[in-house]
């Protein structure tokens, strides 16, 4: 009896903390579905005539296709410099019989300290003298220099599971150094691209402070940047808008998530654990 | 993490991409912010060497004491919720039997969406025109008194600026948490459980010290996460209302790029970095236990012997 008491405390615990890590989201794409008038007046109830205006507005406006164009693009490239920069280094790192290879692992290590302010002000201060604030590039090369120590460490610590073993028999067999990387090692690091892949989508989509500082020119705005210029008459923020503006903007990292969803749970946490 | 491979020309091939990269991109800005920290610059026009002037206006800069007196409320907050709520709900997660994985699932939601996004939703539960839910369920149950405008309120800035970063990543640490309560061997616990111990002291004496290690790592992140604290704080107020919840990072962010104060604000960058390594390498010292230690040095003997034996050996 005590028992099943405790049970359902239990249940009711989860489920609480539950609601209130789901309840901002839903009641999120809730809002979206609402005039402006009834967002002013009863933000929130349920709709009471959900309604896709918010939604064209948005579509009429067109901005929004742009800035995630804009984030599709700096994501993109920098996922692809990510893992291929990785996963040659880690292969350098692991499967070479250097004595430098352990300082240079450890340098690389010790990336995952450094807070990414540090860089804002060096480059921003690098990007004006050449000329290329507001490129894509600004954004693509901070991001992928804070992602290569992680990254380099999860792909070093799977490449220490692929035996040498493998690696000698396909020497013997007269593969080369490269070829064993594109045919052998490679192809079975998989999971880790994906797990690489999928996080890094999430997070380079979100990126709001490098997009900040670097980018001011409205073409070039990211995602993160473009949700905050929904604003109505009088200077006061369209509620409306925004929500759709976030809804529509953050569906494709959530797809992404319930997608590969094991797989960014599994880099994050190593990202955590590792640290 | 022995290789067998020999080929030097293919080693510098695979390696220095990423290198060169990682230098120019992590390195070079680092070099560069120290080498700003000891000059005046205001963007446009000389470059001044101040010596250690920087350093010694930080040191007397009042509201850089607020910021950091801010920070460590901000940090104290989100360690809280973070740590404390991720591990409860990690813990509670490891009696129930189903559905565990689709609870975790919807608990790491907030984390993937944007901090942008997470900042409009609390800005419009904080508001009070149109009247945000936050007050709405205050006067709904009598407390009608409490409501306030949290976000020009000094009093009650702070604690809102910090409760989403901690809301937004509470599900990533359950998740971190649950997997390593998870992994610990059944048997153990068993056998607590057999020697007498009740749910709690099994708990707190058997399966919290086997986690000590992913314990420290998860503290170590909050811990240099909400030191180098941004996104929110200022998309939210902006450490306004005046300088009430100024953050290092908002302030160093201000005097840069807003103060045109290039010189003084990379001193303030080295200071956070400087405090983010510090905290690192306490925690590291605190949770290396005396046994490991004691190990450590062992091993190390050891191996100093052996390579005397080599020696003495040719």
């Amino acid at each position: 009896m005590k028992k099943k008491a405790l049970k359902t405390v239990l249940v009711v615990t989860v489920l609480f903390f539950l609601f209130i890590q789901l309840y901002p989201v839903v009641w999120l794409f809730l809002a979206s579905l609402k005039p402006s008038v009834e967002l002013a007046t009863k933000p929130f109830a349920l709709p009471d005539a959900p309604t896709l205006q918010n939604y064209l507005d948005i579509f009429n406006e067109g901005n929004v296709f742009r800035y995630m164009w804009n984030s599709l693009k700096v994501t993109v490239i920098s996922i692809i410099l990510i893992v291929a920069l990785s996963s040659t280094a880690g292969f350098a790192l692991s499967k070479f019989r250097f004595r430098i290879t352990k300082p240079i692992y450890a340098f690389f290590t010790f990336g995952i300290m450094i807070p990414v302010q540090i860089t804002l002000i060096p480059l921003f201060c690098f990007y004006s003298q050449m000329g290329i604030l507001n490129s894509s590039f600004t954004l693509i090369l901070p991001q992928v220099g804070f992602a290569l120590p992680l990254s380099v460490m999860m792909f070093v610590s799977f490449y220490s599971f692929v035996p040498n073993e493998l690696i000698e028999a396909a020497v013997m067999d007269g593969c080369s150094t490269y070829g064993i990387f594109a045919r052998i090692v490679f192809p079975l690091a998989r999971n880790t691209v994906i797990t690489i892949g999928s996080m890094y989508c999430i997070l380079i989509w979100n990126d709001f402070i490098f997009a900040n500082t670097f980018i001011t020119d409205n073409k070039a705005k990211t995602v993160a940047l473009g949700l905050r210029d929904y604003v109505g008459a009088f200077g006061n923020v369209n509620w409306g808008m925004t929500f759709a503006a976030i809804a529509i903007t953050i569906l494709p990292p959530m797809l992404v998530y319930f997608a590969l969803n094991k797989y960014v749970t599994a880099g994050m946490t190593m990202g955590a654990t590792k640290g | 993490m022995k290789g067998i491979l020999k080929d030097k020309k293919a080693f510098l091939i695979f390696l220095l991409p990423a290198l060169v990269f990682y230098l120019f991109s992590v390195f070079y800005p680092i070099a560069e912010s120290i080498r700003f920290s000891f000059i005046k610059w205001g963007g446009l026009g000389e470059k001044k060497f101040v010596g250690l002037q920087n350093y010694i206006h930080l040191f007397q800069d009042k509201v850089f004491y607020t910021a950091f007196w801010n920070n460590l409320v901000y940090l104290v907050i989100v360690v809280g919720m973070q740590i404390l709520i991720g591990l409860l709900l990690a813990v509670l997660l490891t009696y129930l039997t189903k559905g565990v994985a689709f609870i975790k699932t919807l608990y790491y939601v907030p984390c993937i969406i944007t901090a942008v996004a997470v900042t409009q939703l609390f800005r419009s539960m904080y508001a009070t025109q149109p009247e945000g839910i936050i007050n709405q369920i205050l006067k709904a149950v009598g407390l009608g008194q409490f409501a306030t405008s949290w976000l020009t309120n000094i009093k009650t800035v702070l604690v809102c600026v910090s409760i989403p970063e901690g809301w937004r990543y509470t599900g990533m640490y359950m998740v971190i948490f649950y997997a390593a309560l998870i992994s610990l061997d059944p048997e153990i616990c068993e056998a607590a459980r057999i020697d007498g111990a009740n749910g709690w002291q099994t708990l707190i004496r058997v399966k919290l010290p086997m986690i000590k290690e992913v314990l420290l790592l998860t503290l170590t992140m909050v811990l240099t996460g909400a030191l180098r604290g941004f996104d929110i704080p200022f998309i939210l107020t902006n450490g306004g209302p005046g300088n009430v919840s100024e953050l290092m990072s908002t302030y160093m962010y201000k005097k840069a790029f807003a103060g045109n104060q290039f010189g003084y604000g990379s001193t303030i960058a080295v200071f956070i970095i400087a405090e983010s390594i510090l905290v690192v390498c306490v925690l590291k010292v605190l949770f290396t236990g005396k046994d490991e230690r004691e190990e450590r040095r062992i091993q190390k003997e050891q191996r100093k012997m052996r390579k005397l034996e080599r020696r003495s050996g040719r």
